[in-house]
C-alpha cells in the first residue's frame, strides 16, 4: 500500500484510539491501562503479521493492523484466556488477531456515513497490495510494551 | 435453558460464552454454531429457547438466518452480538424481529443489563 500524507481527515486518530482502548479494556485485558500511544520513533516489527478488514462503503476504507507474531500470540492467549507461554496454533492465531481487526472495523463502519458491507478478516505475512490507497490514520500503539501498528486507509 | 451461540470465530464464541458465564448465565446449556447455515440446522434440531448470533458470517449471515427463521414461522427469541452497531443495522435487526443488538466490544455488565429484561 502506498502512503500519502495529505488527505481529508475523515476519522480522527482519537476516535480510533477510543475504539481500540474499549476493545482492549473489555475483551483483551479485562482492565484499563495496558494500551497506550507509542511514544518515540516508530519501532521495527519483528516477524510481523498483518490483519485487515475492508468497509465497502463510501468511502471504501481499510483497517489494517500489524504486530509481531509474538505479540499476536500474546493477544491470542489473552482473548482465549490461555496460560502464559502456552502454544498458539496458526488457526487460533488468525482467528484471534482477525477478530481484533473485525471489532475495530465494525466500530469504524458505524462512523462511516454510507457504511456498506464489512469484509471478513484476512491475516497474512505481508500487507495487502492496494495501489492508490491513501493513509488516513497511521499510528503505533503500545500494548503491554509491545508495538501494534494501526492504520486506516481510504481505498481507491 | 437451551441457547445457540453463532459466530464464525471460535475465539469470539468462547469470549461470548465466557462473558455469559461471568454475567451469571452459567445455567444456560449452550450449543455453538460456526455460521448462519450451521445455526439454522442446529436450531431446527435442538429447538433452543434463545439464539445469540453474530451478523457478519460466511455461508449465511446473521440477518439472513433470522429472516429465514421468521419466514418459516420459527419465532425462537433471537438477538445479535456483532462488531457493527450502527443505527441502520439496529433498525434492520428490529424490523427482522431481533430482541436486541449488543455491539462488540462488550462486558458482562452489558450482557446482564441487556439480556435480563428479556428473560425475567
Amino acid at each position: 500500500m502506498s502512503a500519502a500524507t495529505e488527505s481529508a481527515p475523515i476519522f480522527e486518530a482519537e476516535a480510533l484510539m477510543g475504539i481500540a482502548t474499549d476493545l482492549f479494556e473489555t475483551m483483551v485485558d479485562g482492565e484499563p491501562g495496558h494500551l497506550t500511544l507509542w511514544w518515540g520513533e516508530p519501532p521495527e516489527l519483528e516477524d510481523s503479521r498483518f490483519t485487515w478488514v475492508d468497509i465497502q462503503g463510501q468511502p471504501a476504507t481499510r483497517v489494517l493492523l500489524a504486530a509481531s507474531r509474538e505479540t499476536g500470540e500474546q493477544l491470542t492467549r489473552a482473548l482465549l484466556a490461555l496460560p502464559e507461554g502456552s502454544a498458539v496454533g496458526d488457526e487460533d492465531f488468525a482467528d484471534a488477531v482477525g477478530e481484533v481487526a473485525n471489532v475495530v472495523g465494525g466500530n469504524i463502519k458505524s462512523m462511516v456515513p454510507d457504511g456498506g458491507a464489512l469484509t471478513l478478516p484476512s491475516v497474512a505475512h505481508a500487507a495487502p497490495d492496494a495501489p492508490g490507497a491513501i493513509a488516513i490514520i497511521d499510528t503505533y500503539l503500545s500494548w503491554r510494551g509491545a508495538p501494534l501498528h494501526v492504520s486506516l486507509w481510504a481505498l481507491p | 435453558m437451551k441457547v445457540v451461540v453463532a459466530d464464525d470465530s471460535r475465539v469470539m464464541r468462547q469470549i461470548v460464552i465466557r462473558t455469559l458465564r461471568q454475567a451469571g448465565y452459567d445455567w444456560w446449556e449452550i450449543e455453538e454454531a460456526e455460521n448462519g447455515a450451521d445455526a439454522l440446522a442446529r436450531i431446527q434440531v435442538s429447538r433452543p429457547d434463545f439464539v445469540l448470533s453474530d451478523w457478519n458470517m460466511p455461508e449465511m449471515t446473521g440477518i439472513e438466518l433470522l429472516r429465514s427463521l421468521r419466514q418459516s414461522g420459527d419465532e425462537t427469541p433471537f438477538a445479535f452480538v456483532t462488531s457493527e452497531g450502527s443505527p441502520q443495522m439496529r433498525d434492520q435487526a428490529d424490523e427482522a424481529g431481533a430482541l436486541f443488538l449488543i455491539a462488540k466490544p462488550f462486558t458482562a455488565d452489558t450482557f446482564r443489563e441487556t439480556i435480563d429484561p428479556f428473560i425475567a
